[in-house]
C-alpha cells in the first residue's frame, strides 16, 4: 500500500519469495563488480582517465546522463551514487514476498543516510539543491518526500517530517537534547540506532529455517562490527564518552553493561573480539590493532572481514537472502573504493596511500 | 441408509477381489507423479535460468539445457510403461 503522507514507496507484495530468480541475477551482478586488477589500474589514472574508464563500464549511462551538469570528481561521485540507487532499486523490483520485506528493511540504511544528510545540510545552511544532490534514493523515502525534507527550513521542521517513519519515535527525545546543546550528535545517533533496531523487523514470527538463521546471523554480524568499530574509535580517541549512547542493541558480541569496562583499554577489547565467533576471521586485523595501534588499518581490516564473512554466509545456503545482502555490501564497497581513488587522486595522495584506503578482498 | 449399504455390498465392482487400479493404471500414475516432480524441479531452475539470461544473453543455451534436465526423470518413468 502506498502511503503518500509518509513518503513511502515500499509496497506490500503478494506471493512467496522468488529466491531462485533474484539469486541468479544478484550473483551475476556480484561477479561483474570491479576486481583488484581494475582498482590497481584506476589507482594509476588521473581524474579524467578514471572518468573515461568508468564510461566504458557499468557506469556508462550515469556518466553520460550527468556529464553535462558536473565534471571531475563530482561527476564521478554523483554517477556512483545514482548507479548504486539504480541497482538497489532493481533488487526491490525483482523481489517478492518475504524476500522483498527483508531487502527493504535492509535498504532503509539509505533512509538513515538521507535523513542525516538532510539534517546536516539544514544545520550547516546548505541550500535545498545542494542537499538533494547528496541524497541516495535507494531507500523507502520517495522523491517527493526527499524534496520536502531538503526544503525544510529548520532541523525541527525536518524532524517533524520524519515523524511517522521508523525514525520518528527515537527522534523525539533526541530533538530535545539537540535543542539544549545545539549539536547534531544525539540526532544522528538516534537515526542510526533506529535503523539497526528495526533491521530485525524482517525476521517475522518464530520460523527458524536455516535461511532465517543465516539472515539473523548476517544482521547480528553487521551490528557487532558496527559496535566494535564505534567502541574502538572511542577507545582510540581517548575521550571520556559514555559509550552506551552509541551502543546498538541486537548484536551478540557485546552487551550494554560490559562494553564500558572493555573500553578502558584497546587491548581488552581486542581480546574480547578474539574470543568471539569472529576471532578467527579477524585475527590479522587484531594483530594490526595491537601492534600498530592504527585505527584506520583496523577499520579497513574490519570492513574486509565483514565482506568476507557475508560472502561465506551467502554461500552456506545458495537460496537465502544473505546472498542479496552480501551483494549490497560488495556494491557499496565498490562505490566507496572508486570514490576513495578519485578523491585521493584529486588531493594528490600517493598510490601507496590510496591503496591503504581501499578494501579489496 | 441400510439400503445404501446393502446396495454397496452387492456392487459387483467392489465384490470383485482384484486390485482397485490395474497395472496399466498404476504405471500411468507413476509417470504422472514423475512428471509432477520434474515440473516442480523445473520451476526453481527455470526461474534462476531466466534471471541469469536477463543479466547475460549468453546464458540462453546453458539456461535451457539446465532447465530441462529434470525432464530426464520423466523419461526414466516412461520406461515403467514398457515394463507392464
Amino acid at each position: 500500500m502506498r502511503d503518500l503522507e509518509l513518503g513511502r514507496t515500499f509496497q506490500q507484495t503478494n506471493g512467496s519469495s522468488n529466491l531462485e530468480y533474484v539469486n541468479a541475477r544478484v550473483r551475476a551482478r556480484r561477479a561483474a563488480l570491479f576486481d583488484d586488477d581494475d582498482y590497481r589500474k584506476m589507482i594509476r589514472m588521473g581524474i579524467g582517465e578514471i572518468a573515461r574508464f568508468m564510461e566504458e563500464t557499468e557506469y556508462q549511462r550515469e556518466m553520460n546522463a550527468l556529464g553535462a551538469r558536473y565534471d571531475g570528481v563530482d561527476l564521478i561521485e554523483y554517477a556512483l551514487n545514482q548507479n548504486l540507487a539504480k541497482h538497489f532499486h532493481d533488487l526491490l523490483t525483482w523481489a517478492d514476498g518475504m524476500l522483498y520485506e527483508q531487502i527493504a528493511a535492509y535498504l532503509r540504511k539509505f533512509d538513515a543516510w538521507n535523513a542525516k544528510t538532510a539534517i546536516r545540510g539544514i544545520y550547516s545552511g546548505a541550500d535545498a539543491e545542494e542537499i538533494e544532490d547528496d541524497f541516495i534514493s535507494a531507500g523507502e523515502f520517495d522523491e517527493a518526500f526527499l524534496a520536502s525534507l531538503s526544503t525544510a527550513d529548520s532541523v525541527e521542521a525536518a524532524v517533524e517530517l520524519l515523524e511517522g517513519t521508523i525514525f520518528g519515535e527515537v527522534l523525539e527525545p533526541a530533538l530535545v537534547e539537540y535543542q539544549e546543546t545545539d549539536v547534531l550528535v544525539p540526532i544522528e545517533n538516534a537515526i542510526d540506532r533506529a535503523f539497526y533496531e528495526h533491521l530485525m523487523d524482517g525476521l517475522r514470527g518464530s520460523e527458524t529455517t536455516q535461511a532465517q538463521q543465516l539472515y539473523a546471523e548476517f544482521l547480528e554480524a553487521e551490528i557487532d562490527f558496527r559496535n566494535a568499530r564505534n567502541a574502538l574509535r572511542v577507545a582510540f580517541s581517548g575521550a571520556d564518552i559514555d559509550h552506551s549512547e552509541f551502543f546498538i542493541e541486537g548484536g551478540v558480541l557485546f552487551d550494554r553493561a560490559d562494553i564500558q569496562s572493555l573500553l578502558t583499554e584497546p587491548g581488552a577489547l581486542a581480546d574480547h573480539i578474539a574470543e568471539s565467533r569472529y576471532g578467527e576471521r579477524l585475527a590479522d586485523a587484531l594483530v594490526a590493532v595491537r601492534e600498530a595501534e592504527s585505527l584506520i588499518a583496523f577499520e579497513r581490516a574490519l570492513e574486509a572481514a565483514i565482506l568476507e564473512y557475508s560472502d561465506r554466509l551467502a554461500n552456506v545456503n545458495p537460496l537465502a537472502v544473505t546472498s542479496v545482502l552480501a551483494y549490497i555490501l560488495a556494491k557499496e564497497r565498490e562505490v566507496e573504493n572508486i570514490r576513495a581513488i578519485a578523491r585521493g587522486r584529486e588531493v594528490g595522495l600517493s598510490e601507496q596511500e590510496i591503496e591503504e584506503e581501499l578494501v579489496i578482498i | 441408509m441400510i439400503e445404501l449399504a446393502q446396495a454397496l455390498s452387492t456392487d459387483p465392482v467392489l465384490l470383485e477381489n482384484g486390485p482397485a487400479i490395474e497395472n496399466a493404471g498404476m504405471a500411468a500414475l507413476a509417470v504422472g507423479l514423475a512428471a509432477f516432480g520434474a515440473g516442480y524441479a523445473e520451476r526453481g531452475i527455470g526461474a534462476a535460468a531466466v534471471g541469469a539470461i536477463a543479466e547475460d544473453r549468453g546464458m540462453l543455451g546453458p539456461g535451457i539445457v539446465l532447465t530441462v534436465l529434470p525432464e530426464t526423470l520423466v523419461i526414466f518413468a516412461i520406461v515403467v510403461i514398457f515394463l507392464v
